[in-house]
Parts: structure tokens; C-alpha cells; sequence
């Protein structure tokens, strides 16, 4: 096929279009949904009230994001937790402006790119020896699979994590700057934006783990620490603001420059961004679709190579997520037979 | 269509003259990069809207980058519609009447024949990757190389390199 050929293929006869019907159809809609241009005034705080589930949609999936690439994916989930989840795709434009913004930088550094995180209790996971243990230290009853495929073997190692809070405080100057480290222009942060406060709980949360031997936390980067199967189980968090809404603030972080009009789009469809998590799909690399489990609507993610897979469901004030290297209907059996 | 009233005041209170400014200057641009993609005017119109209507809520009209963001974004809309469409089979069916076929006044063969090739190339643009079928979207819309540079974000003289390489792509996926 020749540039003549792919020019016909893509040739499309060029639409003759008015601008003025199509001005006017903007602004019909812009009045009638109340839609509000980006403004640098300040206005005045409003009351300091609770957010259920998430602060900001897309503000978690840039954090999640950030921190799968930081290698610390797992905190975020156990941050974030919601009554329902959905899978947002992230492009490989978006994977490499998250990487260049976080690559190698710790928590408090990546978020740094928009502000100041501060753990005010930080999350101390420490082992215990039995799932009673674990139940009595989280304050809830930890379930397990009562069923588990021939793969996993041997008995589970349980971990605690306590309830932890954070604040994170927003900042122009910060944005800022980490735009300007990755040679872009950050849109202006809104004054009401900038100054204002989340404050994140999340947790208690246990986490059981099949084929990591014993003292594996003190042994990372042995091959043979890689465990086969991950059950996790956490409170649902909260998160509050004393100022900016969940509109406001995913408004913002999705006119990021980085940020594709893909995930954007993805984004804004989720009904309810205050109580959904968006876990974040390399799109290229993983497939996800929603599933039924346990009688509730949950995700499943795998990547295109079949060697992990995950189910994560929420289900009354609890997440719950089934990781390892199993094919679909595996993980929704370990999923499905959690007592 | 049916137009609202055109209240000059509440045209100022919606719509900033820089924005408004704006909009007049790109809309056929953002509408031809949608409609590229999609081949379908009315769904690339909607496209352009919801495009527009993200670039109000979150930057200034006046912003530097403003060209460039609204390009990319109705590219990046219209796959994502394009690939939304496929679940739609009543799309789909508009699609095959749409009045763009240069086949109009052909024989029903023919017509029949242009349907299916569009259909293929939009499944096509909708199985690369992403910022190579963006790229095909805004060359053949008619952006010049610096244009398509400032849009993706990528450098200029990487421009020519890249649209090779994804009219590579193109040729392969379209057999």
C-alpha cells in the first residue's frame, strides 16, 4: 500500500462544519450542566467535611500509579478502598509521564510532585503467627480460602498492618517544580486548590501469604521470596478534605499535561468517584474485566501473559484482593471460597 | 438543530471572549481529527464538544499549549470512541449509510465495498497503539510535523521518523 492508498484509506470527505451552531451548543450545555471554566481566584473554604472512599479518582490512579512504579503499588490499594472498583486503562504515554515524574522516588517524594505528604501514623506491617492473631490485632475477622488450588502449598505467613493516617497538603509551587523536572508547563493550580488539605485513613488491613518463606521481609530481591498466593483484606479507607471537592480536584489532575484524554475519558465515565476505585491497567500489558464475587461486582486484572492475576472485590465496608499466578477461573475459586 | 436564545449576556457569563475566541479558531481542526478517525461527522462533532468542554473545565483559554492540547485530545477522543463503537452495533449500522461515502451515487456494490473498508481502517487505527494511530489521525487531518510534534509531545525531527513507522504499521494491520 502506497501514501496514495493510505490517504484514501484514511480519507475522509472533510465535514463542512458551523461554528456558530456548534458555539452556541457549547455554551447551551455549559449553562445547562453548570460546568465552571478553571479559575485562579480564591474562594472562600467550605465546611471541613468527610469524603467517603476517595479524595479524587484520578488523583488516585496518578498516586497509584506512581507508586506501582515505585514498587509500592500494594499500600495504595490498602489506602484507597472502596464500595466498588473498576479498571481504569493506563496508556503508555501516561506510564511514561508517571515513570518520569516518580521513577525511583519514595512516596513521599512522588507525591511531592503536587504538594506535601506527611504520614501522621504510618503503616508498620509486622507478622503474626496465626490468623486469630491477626483477626484480634486488626479488629475484624480475617477470612481465608478454604479452598486453594494443587500450586499453593504449605501454610500461609500472616502479616497485620494498623490503621494509618496521612495528610497531604497541596501546593503550586510544588506542582510546579515537578513539572518543570520533566521539561513540561503544569496547568496553573486553582488558588482554592492550592494550600488545601486531604486527610487519608486507611486501614487495619491483613495480609496472608502462601510460598514467601520465612524472613522473606529481610531477604528482598531473592527470586525465591516471590510468593504464590496473596490474599489481603482491609478496612475501606476515608478520606477528607477542608476545602476542594472531588470535582474540583479530578478536574485538576486530569488537565495534567501527561495525562491522556484515553484515561481522562476513562476517568470521568466512573459514576461515583467518590466511592470507586479505579485500579490502574497498564493497557498494553494487562486485560481486566468485571467479575461476580462473591455475589458482589469485583475486577479482574491479568496481564496478557498469563503469569498473574488478580481479584479484588469490596464487599460490606471491606476490600479484599486474591493475587498470584493462576489462570481466571482459579483466582474466582480462591476468591469465592473465602470464609 | 434547534439553537438556544442568543443572550449576549449569558453568552458573556458562560463563555469568556478568549475562550469563545478560542473555540471559533479551532473547532473545524478539532471536528476534522475527530472525523478522521470516525468517519462519521455527527459523532466527531460530539467528540469535539466533549473535548472543548474538558478544556474548559481545566485550563485557561489563553493557556500556550491550548492548540496542542485540543488536537491531541480529539485524536485521543475519537480512538477511544472508535474503539467504544465497536460494542455498539446501532453505530455501527449509522456508520454504513453515513452520508461522508464518496460511493453515494455508486452502485450498491461499491458502497457496500467503501462501507466495509472504512469499518476495517477505523478497526485498524483502534488496534495500534495508541500514539501512532493518534499521529496517522492528525497527519492526514492535515497538521504539519510541528504541529503533530507540539500535540504528542514528541521532538520535531522525530516527527517524520515516527509517521513512517506507523504507516508501517498501518499497512501491516490493514493486510
Amino acid at each position: 500500500m502506497n501514501d496514495t492508498k493510505i490517504e484514501q484509506a484514511l480519507g475522509t470527505t472533510e465535514p463542512r462544519v458551523n461554528a456558530d451552531e456548534a458555539l452556541a451548543r457549547f455554551q447551551a450545555r455549559v449553562q445547562a450542566e453548570g460546568i465552571a471554566p478553571v479559575v485562579a481566584l480564591a474562594r472562600p473554604r467550605v465546611t471541613s467535611r468527610w469524603l467517603q472512599g476517595l479524595a479524587a479518582a484520578a488523583g488516585v490512579v496518578i498516586v497509584a500509579s506512581a507508586l506501582t512504579l515505585s514498587g509500592v503499588a500494594e499500600s495504595v490499594l490498602k489506602i484507597f478502598e472502596p464500595k466498588s472498583v473498576v479498571a481504569v486503562p493506563l496508556t503508555q504515554s501516561d506510564l511514561n509521564y508517571l515513570g518520569q515524574a516518580c521513577a525511583g522516588l519514595n512516596l513521599q517524594e512522588c507525591m511531592g510532585a503536587y504538594g506535601t505528604f506527611v504520614w501522621t501514623t504510618a503503616p508498620q506491617p509486622k507478622e503474626v503467627s496465626s490468623r486469630s492473631q491477626a483477626s484480634a490485632q486488626a479488629g475484624f475477622n480475617a477470612l481465608a480460602p478454604s479452598s486453594l488450588p494443587s500450586s499453593v502449598i504449605g501454610d500461609p505467613r500472616y502479616g497485620v498492618i494498623n490503621r494509618s493516617t496521612a495528610t497531604f497538603t497541596f501546593s503550586a509551587d510544588s506542582t510546579k517544580q515537578a513539572a518543570a523536572r520533566v521539561n513540561r508547563t503544569a496547568p496553573p493550580l486553582p488558588a482554592n486548590i492550592d494550600g488545601s488539605k486531604l486527610l487519608i485513613t486507611g486501614g487495619p488491613a491483613v495480609v496472608q501469604i502462601w510460598g514467601a518463606p520465612a524472613g522473606a521481609p529481610a531477604s528482598r530481591g531473592q527470586a525465591e521470596a516471590i510468593p504464590t498466593l496473596i490474599v489481603g483484606q482491609a478496612k475501606a479507607p476515608t478520606v477528607s478534605s477542608d476545602g476542594v471537592t472531588v470535582d474540583e480536584l479530578r478536574s485538576y489532575l486530569l488537565s495534567q499535561p501527561g495525562i491522556s484524554p484515553q484515561l481522562a475519558a476513562a476517568i470521568r465515565a466512573i459514576g461515583d468517584p467518590s466511592s470507586t476505585l479505579p485500579v490502574p491497567v497498564p493497557a498494553e500489558l494487562a486485560i481486566s474485566h468485571p467479575v461476580t464475587v462473591q455475589g458482589v461486582q469485583g475486577l479482574f486484572v491479568g496481564d496478557n501473559t498469563g503469569i498473574a492475576s488478580a481479584v479484588i472485590w469490596q464487599k460490606d465496608g471491606m476490600m479484599f484482593e486474591v493475587i498470584g499466578s493462576f489462570t481466571e477461573s482459579q483466582a474466582l475459586a480462591i476468591a469465592n471460597s473465602m470464609r | 438543530m434547534t439553537l438556544p436564545a442568543r443572550d449576549p449576556g449569558h453568552i458573556a457569563r458562560a463563555v469568556s471572549p478568549a475562550f469563545e475566541s478560542l473555540f471559533r479558531a479551532e473547532y473545524a481542526r478539532v471536528v476534522g481529527i475527530a472525523h478522521r478517525v470516525l468517519a462519521d461527522q455527527a459523532e466527531a462533532e460530539d467528540v469535539a464538544q466533549d473535548v472543548f468542554i474538558s478544556f474548559y473545565r481545566g485550563h485557561p483559554a489563553d493557556a500556550p499549549y491550548a492548540r496542542a492540547w485540543l488536537h491531541s485530545a480529539a485524536a485521543h477522543a475519537a480512538l477511544n470512541a472508535v474503539r467504544g463503537r465497536d460494542r455498539r452495533s446501532r453505530r455501527e449500522a449509522a456508520v454504513a449509510v453515513t452520508p461522508d461515502t464518496t460511493a453515494t451515487e455508486a452502485d450498491p456494490a461499491e458502497t457496500v465495498a467503501a462501507s466495509e473498508t472504512r469499518e476495517e481502517v477505523r478497526a485498524v487505527l483502534a488496534r495500534m497503539p495508541e500514539r501512532s494511530a493518534a499521529m496517522l489521525a492528525l497527519r492526514y487531518a492535515g497538521l504539519s510535523y510541528a504541529e503533530i510534534a507540539a500535540a504528542l509531545d514528541v521532538r520535531a525531527s522525530s516527527v517524520g521518523t515516527l509517521l513512517r513507522r506507523a504507516e508501517d504499521a498501518f499497512r501491516r494491520e490493514l493486510r
